[in-house]
């Protein structure tokens, strides 16, 4: 297995609902006009708080800073595991529970915070900076470690990172387990071609932008079950689209394309009030269980809460699972 | 809201006449002769000679990403055609409904997870094979083997799971490829190995190109690299693969598959497409993004595999097909050379072909010969003997030239123009005045005046400079005591110079009527009566020209001319000098028009003369050194010496002699004749040293032996060196082989001089019986016996110094010219790997036949490793 230290310098912020109106402008433009804008990176989740957008330091030069955004201090860096082909486990599940023992627990035992980022095409483990070589000395044993360097992928070797080991090993009480809520919409995880980016434009703007405004049809007992939640990425080229049933009617069904078996996914919000940034072993606390049940998952982490998205047929047994582990925990 | 589409072109792999144009739609084109009957009002002009003619559209396959052709015969028209959701999709254009592939259209073939289609390759060999290269999924493969013979699958897709994927329509939906490869990584390019079909290579993401063989597709080769788009295969060349990346290209060869063998020159925009041409030997075509130029790369002459040593020979040039439009894509045409479609972003077409580059080569003997793609031209001379001599080429003229010893005539110098054709003035010039040159100086040699030996070499121009002590006369015209006013000037010098003009033979009384008889004798009559009237002799030069009237074909206009020039008279404003001085501009020979210009112009004022190109040099110099004072003299002879310096022109060899005003004057000569046959002979004329040690003088010389060689005239060659070491001794090549004695080491030909001095030596001990007297076959340092020849087993050995001899009868016509030398039959000869040998003779005879050296057990293939010993020469001995 490789794992590649993508060339990605990130920001993680987040524009809060009523400051939108001030954002359109740059974020429109990195969503659909590619050739105006050197960002490579950029991933937009819309949530019942705020909107969180992952960019890199190309696009993060485009947010002017004002009292709406809300900039998380460090520089994150995506990391990406490739399975090099022949690696076909026995495991036929997908997303977070392929990593979730290979690289989110180990990272939680020596306290990396991590930021996940599910797209359709793949996984991206979002790590601080500065704690690159605390990462890299953990994951070396397992991974050949590849560092991405203008188009380049350069090996990365441990003794880079041999003193580092020590610094996140300071022991700290065991992470509580935070309330998860599952909401009834079902979403589907969907990936389109950029070309086609502009016949949904206007669609697109208004899923994004106008969500708040009271829809036709839309019952008030159903809002209170569901919730809001829309992200869009744009990573090197590729869109991915994780949105609910609801919104995904309202694209014309044959742009957005998906698997042929068009499964639909639920989700578990994790986190009772906002998460920050600091605390380790959230995502290792859900994926963990999935892995052992092989149950597919898609991780998507924003500025307050993380989300994971299982399958439909599998929503039963993770709610019971999530269940007893909050009460194996004792308070 | 324009498309993002920009048109693609593909041409039909069996009909040359049809192409597929795709963009949203796909158009089937036909291409035929432009303004032929069947031309109809809808065709589009592709070039001047070519237009097409929209067969059917086809606009089933929306959001389509790639198109591949069915590689075979049947079913035609067969496309397959890759969409933005990763489905492929079967389709044809053009074809009734009971066609072959009826049950295949419509096919389609499906992903487990839909994300875009950036690629399709038919297998060539099984053509039921279609590979699709499709975007990175988390869980799926990206490289999926469709077989299109396939039945549906049997586990088709539940409804009620299809109702994301669009249609329900699933009754033609394959969802089971026959293999899957390359997971967790987008494939952008892919071709099969035409080496061994069930290869593929594959271009992914992860910066990398992947070999799999399908039956085992665990195992692979891989190389990581940027180059991972557009890989496709030579067709003329099946280990030899190009990808691109950006703007750059690297070239692959699969059998050092570590890295690129190279890359091509990177380009500032992207690279959108790059093909190998079909037609045509490792021609590569590559286009970048808007640009209206395509860019080849002719790899013909790279090797392959290729070293890392050497330096590819890659010739890179440019198309720009269509003038204004930019380029959105092309494509070779399968099978008329070099021929390509490009088609611009709003779907103007054009036919281009590209013009292959001329390589030309000029032969040593005037042929010409170019190769254009497959056509060899060849242009030789007309070498009819009706060819004018001076339209011949040069080459032509020195080969007859050389043939005929051209310029080793040493002693009558002037000969050497007739060797040459004698058909051309400025040789004739040339020859001649080197000719008076040698006169003089064996003149000079036989009084003692060495002095002026140099002088006369170094030509007139720097005779008249050192002029002095010029006396005037004025003299009356012969037979009348009328006083001419016209001064004429003496000197040693001015007599000098005339004697090199030809004018006068030697001494300082002044005699044309010698020069006079012989121009009569050559029938050059306007030439000897201006001579004899520029002496001052009216009444000589009126009987020349009653005698020219009168001669055999004979001028009658010349009485005319002498009844003219009788009525001379020095009157100044006489009706006759009126008449003739506006008159003689309508004459049509230069000599008769300055001679009238003569008696007309004032004194010292002799323009018209002077500069009168048509005269030759030689005439106009003399008459200068008669007429001209001494300040006026230097000065026109400078100008024309300038003059003949700038044309190039042999005749001033004369003013310039063999300087290195006469090397500058040559230098023109050759730029502008190539003619350095010529230079080389005159050069070796030069006075010892100066000219000779002049680069441009040995270039010549050095050219002009090479030519030789060129020619395979190496008795030619052989001369020439001899004569021009009799002339430049310092040209006189060292001694290159020595043949040494196995015993004492001395040279056997070295020890030669020391013959008399060791018999004598010897013989004061009484050793030998005959002292003075060594034999042949013995070395003469030693006496021990010279090594044996291999093939008469005689000892060998050649007499230096004495005369062969032998007496026989048809040898005596040689004995002038071998007067020193053994008979070449009797040299010493050996090859020089196997280190056997004899006699010249018996070894030339023995290689006639055999292959092999004639000593027992040794295999050298002694003659084969000489490149030149089979030539043969190609001017007799």
């Amino acid at each position: 297995m490789d794992l590649h230290i993508l060339d990605h310098k990130l920001r993680v912020t987040s524009i809060s609902k009523t400051g939108l109106q001030q954002y359109t402008h740059p974020l429109i433009k990195l969503i659909f006009l590619r050739n105006r804008t050197r960002c490579k990176f950029f991933s937009l989740t819309e949530t019942p708080e705020n909107y969180t957008v992952v960019l890199d330091e190309e696009g993060f030069k485009e947010l002017q800073p004002s009292e709406h955004l809300q900039v998380e201090g460090s520089t994150w860096l995506p990391l990406n595991v490739v399975s090099n082909g022949n690696a076909s486990s026995s495991s036929q599940a997908v997303g977070v529970t392929k990593i979730a023992k290979s690289v989110i627990a180990p990272l939680a035992e020596q306290h990396v915070s991590v930021f996940m980022l599910s797209t359709y095409q793949t996984d991206f483990i979002l790590v601080r900076e500065k704690d690159l070589s605390v990462v890299v000395g953990t994951l070396v044993e397992e991974f050949n470690i590849f560092r991405e360097e203008g188009g380049e992928s350069v090996p990365v070797h441990s003794q880079d990172a041999c003193n580092g080991l020590q610094r996140n090993g300071r022991e700290v009480p065991h992470a509580t387990v935070h309330p998860v809520l599952i909401p009834k919409n079902q979403f589907c995880v969907m990936s389109l071609d950029p070309d086609t980016l502009p016949a949904i434009a206007t669609t697109l703007i208004d899923v994004l932008f106008y969500s708040n405004s009271p829809k036709e049809g839309a019952s008030v007992d159903q809002d209170m079950e569901c919730i809001k939640f829309f992200s869009f990425s744009l990573i090197d080229g590729y869109v991915s689209l994780v949105m609910d049933t609801e919104a995904q009617r309202q694209f014309p069904a044959d742009l957005l394309f998906t698997s042929s078996s068009g499964e639909l996914w639920r989700m578990a919000r994790i986190g009772g009030q906002p998460l920050g940034f600091d605390e380790c072993g959230i995502v290792a606390q859900i994926s963990q269980p999935l892995a052992d049940s092989d149950i597919s998952a898609y991780y998507i982490s924003t500025f307050s809460f993380d989300h994971a998205l299982v399958p439909e047929e599998d929503i039963v047994s993770v709610t019971e699972m999530l269940q007893a582990q909050r009460k194996d925990i004792p308070s | 809201m324009s498309s993002g589409y920009k048109p693609d072109i593909l041409w039909s792999p069996h009909h040359a006449d049809r192409y597929v144009i795709c963009d949203t739609e796909l158009s089937l084109y036909r291409i035929g002769p432009a303004g032929s009957p069947e031309t109809k009002a809808g065709t589009l002009p592709l070039s001047e000679e070519t237009a097409a003619t929209l067969l059917a559209i086809n606009s089933d396959t929306p959001y389509m990403k790639c198109v591949a052709w069915y590689p075979k015969h049947e079913p035609e028209c067969l496309l397959a055609v890759g969409q933005a959701n990763g489905r492929v999709v079967l389709t044809s254009l053009g074809q009734s409904h009971n066609s072959k592939c009826k049950e295949l259209v419509g096919k389609e073939f499906v992903p487990k997870h839909a994300r875009q289609c950036n690629t399709l390759a038919w297998n060539p060999v099984d053509s039921n094979w279609l590979a699709a290269g499709l975007d990175k999924h988390r869980a799926d493969f990206s490289v999926l083997i469709w077989d299109i013979s396939s039945k549906f699958s049997p586990e088709s897709v539940p409804a009620e799971k299809a109702r994301l994927s669009g249609d329900v329509d699933s009754g033609l939906l394959v969802t089971k490829p026959l293999y899957e490869l390359g997971q967790n990584d987008a494939c952008l390019s892919l071709c099969w190995l035409p080496r061994d079909h069930q290869k593929l290579l594959l271009a992914g993401m992860h910066r990398n190109l992947a070999i799999f063989d399908l039956r085992n597709t665990s195992q692979k080769t891989f190389v990581n690299t940027k180059a991972i788009q557009g890989v496709t295969v030579d067709p003329h060349f099946p280990d030899r693969v190009a990808s691109f990346f950006e703007g750059q290209v690297a070239i692959w060869d699969l059998r050092k598959f570590e890295k690129p063998v190279f890359t091509l020159t990177e380009q500032p925009k992207p690279l959108t497409k790059v093909a190998w041409c079909p037609t045509r030997m490792g021609l590569l075509a590559t286009l970048t993004r808007d640009s209206n130029i395509i860019r080849l790369y002719d790899m013909q002459h790279t090797p392959m595999p290729f070293g890392d040593e050497v330096e590819p020979t890659i010739i890179e040039r440019s198309v720009q097909p269509c003038s204004e439009s930019i380029i959105s894509s092309f494509a070779w045409h399968p099978s008329a050379q070099n021929r390509m479609v490009v088609v611009s972003p709003n779907r103007v077409m054009n036919d281009f072909t590209v013009f292959e580059r001329i390589s030309l080569a000029w032969s040593s003997t005037t042929s010409l010969m170019w190769a254009c793609g497959r056509h060899l031209y060849e242009c030789t001379e007309d070498g009819g003997q009706g060819a004018a001599a001076a339209d011949k080429d040069i080459a032509t003229k020195m080969r007859e030239r050389a043939q005929s010893h051209y310029g080793h005539d040493t002693v009558q110098v002037w000969r050497n123009h007739v060797l040459a054709g004698g058909d051309d003035p400025q040789l004739r010039s040339l020859w001649y005045t080197l000719h008076f040159m040698k006169q003089y100086t064996e003149n000079l040699e036989q009084k003692q005046q060495s002095n002026k030996q140099s002088l006369i070499y170094s030509g007139i121009k720097n005779i008249v400079k050192s002029s002095s002590g010029t006396t005037e006369t004025r003299r009356c015209w012969s037979g009348s005591d009328r006083q001419t006013d016209v001064p004429r000037y003496h000197s040693e010098e001015r007599s000098l110079a005339l004697q090199l003009c030809g004018w006068i033979s030697r001494g300082p009384d002044i005699d044309v009527e010698p020069f006079l008889k012989s121009l009569e004798q050559e029938g050059e009559w306007e030439r000897a009566a201006a001579v004899a009237l520029f002496n001052l002799d009216i009444r000589r030069a009126i009987q020349i020209l009653n005698k020219g009237a009168s001669a055999e074909k004979g001028d009658l206009n010349l009485n005319v001319v002498a009844m003219a020039l009788s009525g001379y008279t020095d009157e100044k404003n006489s009706l006759w000098r009126e008449m003739c001085s506006s008159l003689r501009l309508q004459l049509k020979k230069a000599h008769l028009c300055i001679m009238f210009a003569f008696l007309t112009s004032e004194p010292g004022a002799f323009d018209a003369v002077l500069y009168e190109s048509r005269v030759a040099v030689r005439d106009r110099v003399a008459f200068a050194c008669m007429f001209l004072n001494d300040t006026q003299l230097p000065r026109y002879i400078d100008k024309l010496t300038y003059e003949m310096k700038e044309a190039g022109n042999l005749e001033g060899i004369l003013l310039t002699g063999l300087t290195k005003d006469g090397v500058d004057l040559m230098e023109s000569y050759v730029d502008r004749t190539g003619d350095v046959q010529t230079a080389s002979f005159c050069m070796l004329k030069g006075s010892p040293g100066e000219v000779l040690k002049d680069p441009r003088v040995q270039c010549w010389i050095e050219n002009y032996r090479n030519l030789l060689d060129a020619w395979r005239f190496w008795h030619k060659r052989a001369e020439f060196d001899i004569h021009r070491s009799k002339l430049d001794p310092s040209s006189k090549p060292l001694p290159q082989v020595f043949v040494s004695c196995n015993f004492c080491g001395k040279s056997i030909s070295y020890s030669c001089s020391a013959i008399p001095h060791q018999g004598r030596g010897f013989s004061q001990y009484g050793v030998s019986g005959s002292p003075t007297k060594s034999k042949v076959t013995s070395c003469p340092g030693c006496r021990k016996p010279l090594p044996r020849c291999a093939l008469c087993l005689m000892n060998m050995g050649t007499p230096v110094s004495s005369c062969p001899g032998t007496g026989k009868a048809d040898e005596k016509a040689d004995l002038t010219r071998d007067k020193k030398l053994a008979q070449f039959n009797n040299w010493f000869t050996w090859c020089h790997n196997c280190r056997h040998g004899g006699h010249a003779g018996h070894m030339l005879s023995w290689f006639r036949d055999h292959s092999e050296c004639p000593v027992s057990a040794c295999t050298c293939k002694c003659m084969q490793l000489d490149t030149t010993g089979n030539l043969v020469p190609s001017d007799s001995a």
